[in-house]
């Protein structure tokens, strides 16, 4: 797997997609771990005299509704959101990981885990969240455990595919007859021959996690005010569309950049760990 | 000669004009105008939905705006705040102030067709004393009500009580006397109603929670004599059918004017009113500042159960840095102590002197430290829907975060936020909007007294206010009443109960072909036509 990931490495890098993805989120990555660093101003401090200015070299993208620094709030933000995206991916394979080398290994267990799941995945992810938001209220916390048991199904569901198509190999079956545990079994040979599909679908997921959390804000359930997000920005900039458009704009545009590129590096990623495409380049 | 002959030509020509054109001419192209002027569905964008549409239970005015329509009052006020008689024909004082011979007009129809009597008034009136807050307030003092004939009742009270038909009249939630049908008093008793028979212009069809409320014209309505104005007077049905929305998001409703979908939409942002007046499809309506922006502290709970907890937060809030943040447009809003506007009687000009607009961040510490705060977080509780709240409670968690205080918002829908505030505990502040047409400072006594309203005040403080208000009622010398509200003030801003923050004015805008349509504090769609 690592000589594949770094005989394609090389052809990858020259896509000219993946590198500006690559580029920019390391430029996020990068402002967002330095905000206090680079502006001097509270994403939370009101000075409503002196709302609704347009960009300036004081406001970089100008001030909100209560005088707040735009630039500073998509900063806080878009952490906020890349902390959402971080905690979604780790406990989706967490928990997909676990309940899907339980439905794949074990199977027995495989026919009950796997309806309950397809019971989960016949909700569209995003109704799940909101219904557990509105239920636990909303909240960076209760938004993180709310999407991560939206997406955890579909988690599971390609970690057991992938243990369905290894765990009858040849050299697992080595392992079996030289006395291997199955806990070594699982975690030396079988998960780390799954571990391309399982980052693949991680990239996505933490896209869609930040793309979601949005969406939830914009509901008024997510991160709540007056910490800020992108998604509750672009919510309470709806009144002032038409007088202070950058409002808006600057949050919408973050969270297209950030969308974008995470789902480009997951499409790289793809590549880059499939062996079919080895020899595409 | 030629002139003679000039005023004889005309003079014929009138007299055969006036053979020519019938004498009822005038009359009847006046009378196509007006029938010209029936019909049409108004689509209605209001800014929340109500949890019922029972006035008598529930402190929501949205309530009693839209309900207009279809209950009335026996007094109604008229533009100039004055009660006038609606379903009462007139009224007589008599017995020092003790007794009201209120007389009812004959021929008033509900919506199944029968005639209103005093057996329907008493009814309602018993149910408003009982259920009602402003009823319950007057409830102590009233001794009886007397039916003398099918159209003649006496109230009665044991002192006198000054205020009396005022708080009939009362616009606002709460307070408001509406006579209902009989059968549906007997129905529901001091339940919420959910069947509507009323005397209004319009019958109440159906009401979906959270969506929408529909009115149908009420054909055999029978208008009151008087001259149309505001509340009180003749009310013509002209539109067939009213059709409220609950539209949550003021962008919507602003679009939904643009785009014809809504003909008036309540309480759009402020800061859109030059574009508003820009557009020639749409008419701005400015409600004159008729709103106060209250802070309301549960006086039951720490650190609100002291005074100088209560009064800190007055000293802690920059109430401009709050105009801007609530209203906006500095047009919209003005700072402001006193409970009555300027030109009312009961105005004062020196309510809240020294205390109030004195942003003095550091004695609001000092406060808190004498009044033995230790330090827990406040919650306040406030709508997400309601702009003025929502921006209102943010505002106040950042201006209360900079003197040490750590604040936990908790934002929701109408309905949750009225049933949260009811509730002894759990929250510390609640942010609300009162109305500033409050015809009589007696009415005050409904939100300040012991345990009245969502306060929870109950100490030797709040039993002295009590006490200004019982001296309050009685007196009917004006200035002699005018010194003890003044009394009430000062005691008001010692204590600090609740506080108004600031008053403010509220932007509608309604569809250029709406015709007639008037700037009343709550929107009324009799009277009006589309052109």
């Amino acid at each position: 797997m690592i000589i594949l990931f770094f005989s394609n490495l090389s052809k990858i890098v020259k896509k000219t997609n993946f590198r500006i993805a690559i580029i920019i989120i390391t430029i996020i990555l990068f402002s967002i771990i330095f905000t206090p660093y680079i502006t001097e101003f509270n994403p939370r401090e009101n000075n409503s005299r002196n709302r609704l200015q347009s960009p300036s070299l004081t406001h970089y993208m100008g001030t909100d509704e209560f005088g707040r620094d735009i630039f500073a709030r998509v900063l806080y933000g878009a952490r906020n959101s890349i902390q959402v995206g971080i905690s979604v991916v780790v406990l989706t394979i967490i928990f997909g990981g676990m309940v899907g080398v339980l439905a794949g290994y074990y199977s027995k267990l495989d026919n009950v885990i796997m309806r309950i799941l397809d019971g989960l995945m016949a909700f569209p992810g995003i109704i799940i969240a909101i219904s557990l938001a509105a239920i636990w209220g909303g909240g960076k916390y209760n938004i993180i455990i709310a999407l991560s048991f939206s997406y955890f199904p579909k988690m599971a569901r390609i970690v057991r595919s992938s243990i369905l198509s290894i765990k009858d190999l040849e050299y697992i079956e080595s392992a079996k007859a030289i006395g291997a545990s199955n806990t070594r079994i699982i975690f030396r040979h079988i998960l780390k021959n799954s571990i391309s599909p399982i980052m693949v679908q991680a990239s996505f997921n933490f896209a869609r996690a930040i793309l979601d959390e949005a969406a939830l804000s914009f509901l008024g359930i997510g991160i709540m005010p007056p910490n800020p997000s992108l998604g509750g920005m672009i919510s309470d900039a709806r009144s002032f569309l038409t007088v202070a458009p950058w409002i808006i704009t600057f949050p919408g545009i973050f969270i297209v950049v950030i969308v974008l590129s995470f789902n480009l590096i997951g499409d790289g990623l793809r590549d880059l760990l499939d062996p079919h495409l080895q020899n595409n380049y | 000669m030629k002139k003679t002959l000039k005023v004889s030509i005309a003079l014929l020509l009138i007299l055969g004009l006036s053979l020519i054109i019938p004498p009822n001419h005038f009359t009847v192209i006046e009378a196509q105008e007006n029938e010209e002027r029936y019909g049409g569905t108004i689509n209605i964008a209001q800014k929340m939905a109500v949890a019922h549409l029972d006035s008598d239970n529930s402190t929501d005015w949205l309530i009693t705006s839209m309900m207009n329509h279809v209950y009335e009052g026996l007094f109604e006020f008229d533009e100039n705040l004055e009660a006038q008689p609606h379903l009462a024909k007139n009224y007589e004082i008599t017995d020092e102030g003790r007794k009201y011979i209120v007389e009812l007009r004959e021929g008033v129809l509900f919506h199944n067709g029968e005639e209103m009597t005093s057996d329907d008034v008493m009814a309602s009136f018993n149910r408003w004393l009982e259920v009602n807050g402003a009823g319950s307030t007057v409830a102590p003092y009233f001794k009886e009500i007397e039916r003398v004939s099918d159209y003649e009742l006496n109230f009665i009270f044991e002192e006198p009580y000054a205020p009396f038909i005022n708080i009939l009249a009362s616009p606002v939630s709460n307070q408001k006397f509406v006579v209902r049908h009989q059968d549906i008093i007997e129905e529901f008793g001091s339940d919420v109603i959910t069947d509507h028979i009323g005397t209004g212009p319009y019958k109440y069809l159906d009401w979906i929670p959270d969506r929408n409320l529909r009115l149908e014209r009420f054909e055999d309505y029978q208008p009151s004599p008087l001259e149309p104005s505001y509340y009180s007077g003749e009310r013509i049905p002209y539109i067939e059918n009213i059709i409220y929305e609950f539209i949550t998001e003021p962008t919507v409703r602003v679009s939904g004017v643009q785009t014809g979908q809504f003909d008036f939409a309540e309480e759009v942002p402020t800061d859109q009113f030059e574009m508003f007046e820009a557009n020639p499809d749409i008419e701005p309506v400015v409600i004159y500042p008729d709103q106060m922006a209250m802070f309301i502290m549960n006086n039951a709970q720490p650190p609100f159960d002291n005074k100088y907890a209560r009064q800190a937060m007055v000293y802690a809030l920059d109430l401009e840095e709050l105009g801007y943040s609530m209203i906006g447009n500095p047009e919209f809003w003005r700072l402001e102590a006193s409970l009555h506007e300027e030109g009312n009687p009961w105005y004062s000009s020196t309510a809240g002197e020294g205390i109030y607009n004195n942003y003095d961040p550091e004695k609001a510490e000092e406060l808190l430290e004498k009044a033995g705060y230790d330090g827990t977080p406040l919650v306040i509780v406030s709508g997400q829907d309601d702009r003025v709240e929502r921006q209102g409670a943010i505002a106040i968690q950042d201006q209360l975060e900079k003197i040490g205080v750590e604040v936990e918002l908790q934002l929701f829908d109408r309905p949750t936020v009225v049933e949260r505030r009811a509730e002894k505990e759990g929250w510390n502040i609640h942010l609300s909007t009162f109305s500033k047409i409050v015809p009589d400072p007696q009415i005050h006594q409904g939100w300040t007294g012991t345990n009245k309203w969502i306060l929870n005040w109950d100490d030797e403080y709040s039993a002295q206010m009590d006490e200004i208000f019982a001296r309050m009622m009685v007196e009917t010398d004006y200035e002699a009443r005018y010194e003890i509200v003044e009394e009430f003030y000062d005691f008001m801003w010692e204590t600090v109960p609740y506080f108004n923050m600031l008053d403010f004015s509220r932007l509608n805008i309604v569809n250029s072909s709406v015709q007639n349509f008037q700037e009343a504090w709550q929107p009324f769609f009799w009277n009006i036509w589309f052109e």
